[in-house]
């Protein structure tokens, strides 16, 4: 990595930090406004039914009570993020789908008169049959979710590439195993909350949100008012991890209430609501079918692959393709079949996670695994057998641009001494492997990039405005630092303006790890931008050519006669009086295949570049409880050149928690259409004590394209962290696994099984 | 219901408030003094994000009536900076990047304050249990552990700090 650089590459002090270790910083709970209305949600005790009506006027009769609102006072708009899954009223008027669905709601002055007239809402239904099993759902003759989908089949996803049936009959060794994993929750810190605030034909917004930009949109098509009423406007975010990433019912409940009562509401879920009724992660039931060469070569794979997609569309055909990408991202299938069903159950609602996929990925690993011992091989080597390098495309004709995965599976491995450690496993002992690859950015439609504005102000600052949201991971200070690298300012000199839907343009939000590598990279081109028109004037007054000149320090200086220099304001203010200001645009659009779509045509280039990792999981069974204890835990991770390290160390560590230790203790558990874990009392989240001995290694790839070479920080281990422990049970007990996560229960059964076979 | 009167410290400053006598400290807290650095993450005690300590206690502010409040000495979040300095919990969280989402911090923060008060050279694994208390669910809790234990040694501003 070169060193030439000033800033980008440092473990700075996050721009965010100081507003939250002083607890000044505002979430969306926190705020206040003049006459304030606090708003409640009537949720469906049914998880299917039919409304045959809905009384709102005793609870309007209630003293205090500003406004009540149900579906029938929305504008009849179904929400779906494609064309093809617009199913989701958000406040529904034929039909409730699950326990917890937004049926009524109501404004009022303060909590208590809010809950009282919520309790005089009358709502009639007529009890359905429900079905909550995806494959019972799929059934002929099962209960239908919604009539546009036979079968509650919401999406299918159908990839064939090659012939798979001819090679996996001239395979060498051939499995076929089913993976099943209940869906985690998202367990962000912050319930989530909005703040509607409707006045003179406008509506501000706040909520903790993944892309203000596409919030507004989808409310603007909700509420049938022109897009420049809606403004999402910028607040701290406790946490998304995906599930922020979409237009949530509470922001069309929050909305209604303000415009009818033309005040401003506040509604803050509680936990139990923020797990019921925002968006939770697809239960999944995978089938890998692998055929190898006696070499370890992968000649063919063959998946089908059910979703449990709960009652609506939601991100549907990403979530329906996701694991299978960035699982051909990362090895060289040169046969391979996915069959990927989305299935409608009367369920939560469900949408993206940044750990998606895990009974699917942890299956294919473990697997892998077993194979390559029966063929007498190392899966150290399999791994670097079959993983992709630079300049190599992927099944579905993705260009791989810049690729460490064979680093990151070295590093890892030496650094755990793996191919020691693997072959000696005993009952109780093992060690694991997990690789993967994530695209950085994906498309998106002319959404896919980001556009920056930047201008210098009087004394030499710069104030940029940008669409880049922070929802916790540090995207505002990943921006900040690649502006002061370029402007050669220090971070405290820029001023950030940014996801605010009136002030900021188009970008593609915190999803599909776009921030660093299409946000940052458009606030890198501004900047640049910026910084010609500096070097035009410095050169002029200095009297030396433009390409000589740097900036650092806040000044401008010749590289070759240092003494020649001034500083950047005095540039600043000489603009000024020429009456043109110092001021840029810049945009950055990634070089995907526009025509790319996830149902009609999977093929084509994927993202503008892909991040790999690979993380090692070393676990510990008691064979009398069941119980795994992960001692310690390694992560690398080709980030492109990290902008903060410490940021990204920050990530891979946090994705351990989430996806590693969550694989042993973290699942919904439901009920027929009740989850039975709502709550952080009930739904053990990993704690500090829980936490293995951490180590994190970034590998930088220098990345062609990303800004200063990064590409994003730290998604790969969140999605193969489970891998690496599922790998490493099998290490240990010789068996694969059925269902995630690996509670004692089900390690027992495996210990048991395992016994049996050998009596 | 009728209204209960209470008298405490807040960050050394006395405060006098009728509140309702079901009133939980966190809505007085954040309702009544627009002290909003504490957050309501649970609302029923098993995430530690309203943490704040009554006489040197950390205490979940969700879980405690202001009436059982009366006469004690609170410290929030916002009573740690001094004459404009940072206290060197608040600094260490800060230069270790153990702040990421921040809706835990200022739980973790008081918490670990608590603990130095106590035992101002915890050992890592005291640290550990310690914060075992409190829910983060962006770090993985090692910077914050790295960032106690920090603060730790920074031993005089420490005590001059307190």
């Amino acid at each position: 990595m070169s060193d030439d650089l000033n800033i980008v590459g440092k473990r700075v002090v996050r721009s965010d930090t100081l507003a939250k270790v002083t607890g000044q910083a505002r979430y969306t709970a926190d705020l206040k406004f003049p006459n304030m209305l606090t708003a409640k949600v009537l949720r469906s005790p049914f998880p299917h039914a039919r409304i045959l009506g809905i009384d709102l006027s005793r609870a309007l009769k209630v003293p205090g009570v500003k406004a009540a609102i149900s579906g029938f006072d929305a504008y009849g708009v179904k929400w779906g993020v494609f064309r093809y899954t617009q199913d989701h009223a958000m406040l529904p008027t034929d039909k409730v789908r699950y326990v917890g669905e937004d049926v009524a709601a109501v404004a009022a002055v303060d909590e208590e008169t809010a809950l009282e007239a919520l309790s005089l809402i009358k709502v009639d239904y007529e009890p359905l049959p429900a079905v909550f099993d995806p494959e019972e759902a799929m059934q002929e003759g099962a209960p239908q979710i919604h009539e546009a989908y036979q079968n509650n089949i919401n999406i299918h996803v159908h990839i064939d590439v090659g012939d798979v049936d001819r090679a996996m009959a001239e395979a060498f060794l051939v499995r076929e195993d089913t993976f099943k994993a209940a869906g985690e929750a998202y367990a962000m810190m912050e319930p989530y909350a909005v703040v509607a605030s409707y006045a003179n034909g406008f509506l501000e917004l706040w909520m903790p949100n993944a892309g203000p930009h596409v919030r507004a949109k989808a409310l603007s098509n909700l509420l049938k008012m022109p897009l420049n009423r809606v403004r999402v406007r910028h607040i701290y975010s406790g946490g998304a991890f995906g599930g922020r990433s979409e237009v949530s019912p509470g922001d069309l409940v929050a909305s209604l209430l303000s415009i009818k009562a033309g005040r401003p509401v506040k509604l803050v879920l509680s936990r139990e609501e923020n797990a019921t009724s925002t968006r939770q992660i697809h239960d999944m039931i995978a089938t890998v079918k692998t055929g190898m060469s006696r070499d370890g070569t992968i000649v063919a794979k063959d998946y089908r692959v059910i979703y449990d997609g709960g009652a609506y569309s939601s991100t549907g055909p990403i979530a329906t393709s996701i694991p299978f990408y960035v699982y051909e991202e990362c090895y060289r299938f040169p046969n391979v079949r996915y069959n990927g069903y989305r299935v409608l159950t009367n369920k939560g609602i469900r949408g993206m996670y940044g750990c998606h996929g895990r009974a699917f990925l942890a299956g294919n690993e473990s697997q892998m695994d077993l194979m390559a011992k029966e063929l007498g091989l190392d899966p150290v080597d399999v791994r670097l057998k079959n993983g992709l390098s630079s300049g190599e495309m992927t099944a579905t004709k993705s260009l791989i641009t810049s690729c460490g995965l064979a680093q990151t599976i070295a590093r890892a491995s030496e650094s755990t001494h793996f191919k020691e450690k693997w072959p000696k496993a005993k009952r109780g002992k093992g060690i694991g492997m997990g690789c993967i690859a994530i695209m950085c950015g994906f498309p998106m439609g002319f959404r896919s990039g980001s556009a920056c504005y930047v201008k210098m102000n009087d004394d030499g600052q710069a104030t940029i405005v940008t669409g880049v949201v922070d929802n916790g991971q540090g995207n505002e200070s990943v921006v900040i630092q690649v502006a002061s690298e370029v402007l050669g300012i220090p971070m405290e000199d820029i001023n950030l303006i940014n996801a605010d839907t009136e002030a900021t343009n188009l970008d593609p939000g915190a999803y599909s790890q776009a921030a660093t590598f299409v946000g940052a990279n458009a606030v890198r081109v501004a900047c640049e931008n910026a910084r010609r028109k500096i070097t035009a004037i410095a050169a002029e007054k200095l009297g030396v050519p433009a390409e000589d000149l740097d900036l650092k320090d806040r000044m401008v200086f010749s590289m070759t006669t240092p003494d020649k220099k001034m500083p950047v304001r005095w540039i600043v203010r000489e603009a000024f009086f020429r009456g043109d200001p110092i001021a840029a645009t810049g945009s950055y659009f990634p070089k995907i295949d526009i025509e790319r779509e996830w149902v009609s045509r999977p093929w084509g280039q994927m993202a503008g570049t892909f991040s790999f990792g690979t993380s090692v999981a070393e676990v510990r069974i008691d064979s009398h409880t069941g119980r795994i204890t992960v001692p310690r835990f390694t992560a690398a991770h080709d980030c492109g050149r990290p902008i903060n390290p410490m940021a990204v160390e920050g990530q891979m560590e946090g994705s351990i928690q989430q996806a590693g230790i969550a694989a042993i203790m973290e699942g919904n558990l439901w009920d027929h259409g009740f989850l039975l874990n709502p709550d952080l009392l009930e739904y053990k989240v990993p704690l500090a004590c829980d936490m293995p001995e951490i180590d994190t290694i970034i590998i930088s790839s220098m990345d062609p394209e990303g800004p200063f070479g990064a590409k994003e920080g730290g998604l790969t281990i969140r999605m193969n962290a489970y891998s690496a422990i599922a790998c490493a049970v099998t290490n240990a007990t010789d068996a694969l696994f059925t269902e995630l996560p690996l509670t004692p229960d089900r390690v027992l059964t495996i210990l048991e099984r395992k016994k049996g076979v050998k009596k | 219901m009728k209204a209960v009167k209470v008298n405490f410290r807040i960050n050394d400053e006395p405060v006098a408030l009728e509140v309702k006598p079901y009133e939980t400290l966190l809505e007085t807290l954040r309702e009544r003094l627009d002290l909003i650095g504490g957050k309501e993450a649970c609302g029923l005690g098993s995430c530690g994000a309203c943490t704040v300590i009554v006489d040197g206690i950390p205490l979940r502010s969700c879980l405690v009536l202001t009436p059982e409040v009366d006469g004690a000495s609170i410290t929030t979040i916002e009573g740690l900076a001094r004459n404009g300095r940072l206290h060197p919990l608040q600094e260490s969280f800060m230069e270790k990047g153990a702040v990421q989402c921040g809706f835990c911090t200022s739980g973790m923060i008081l918490t670990a304050k608590a603990l130095l008060d106590r035992n101002p050279r915890p050992a890592r694994k005291e640290v550990v249990k310690t914060i075992s208390s409190n829910i983060c669910r962006c770090t993985g809790y090692k910077k914050i552990v790295d960032a106690v234990l920090d603060a730790s040694l920074k031993n005089k501003a420490y005590h001059i700090n307190n």
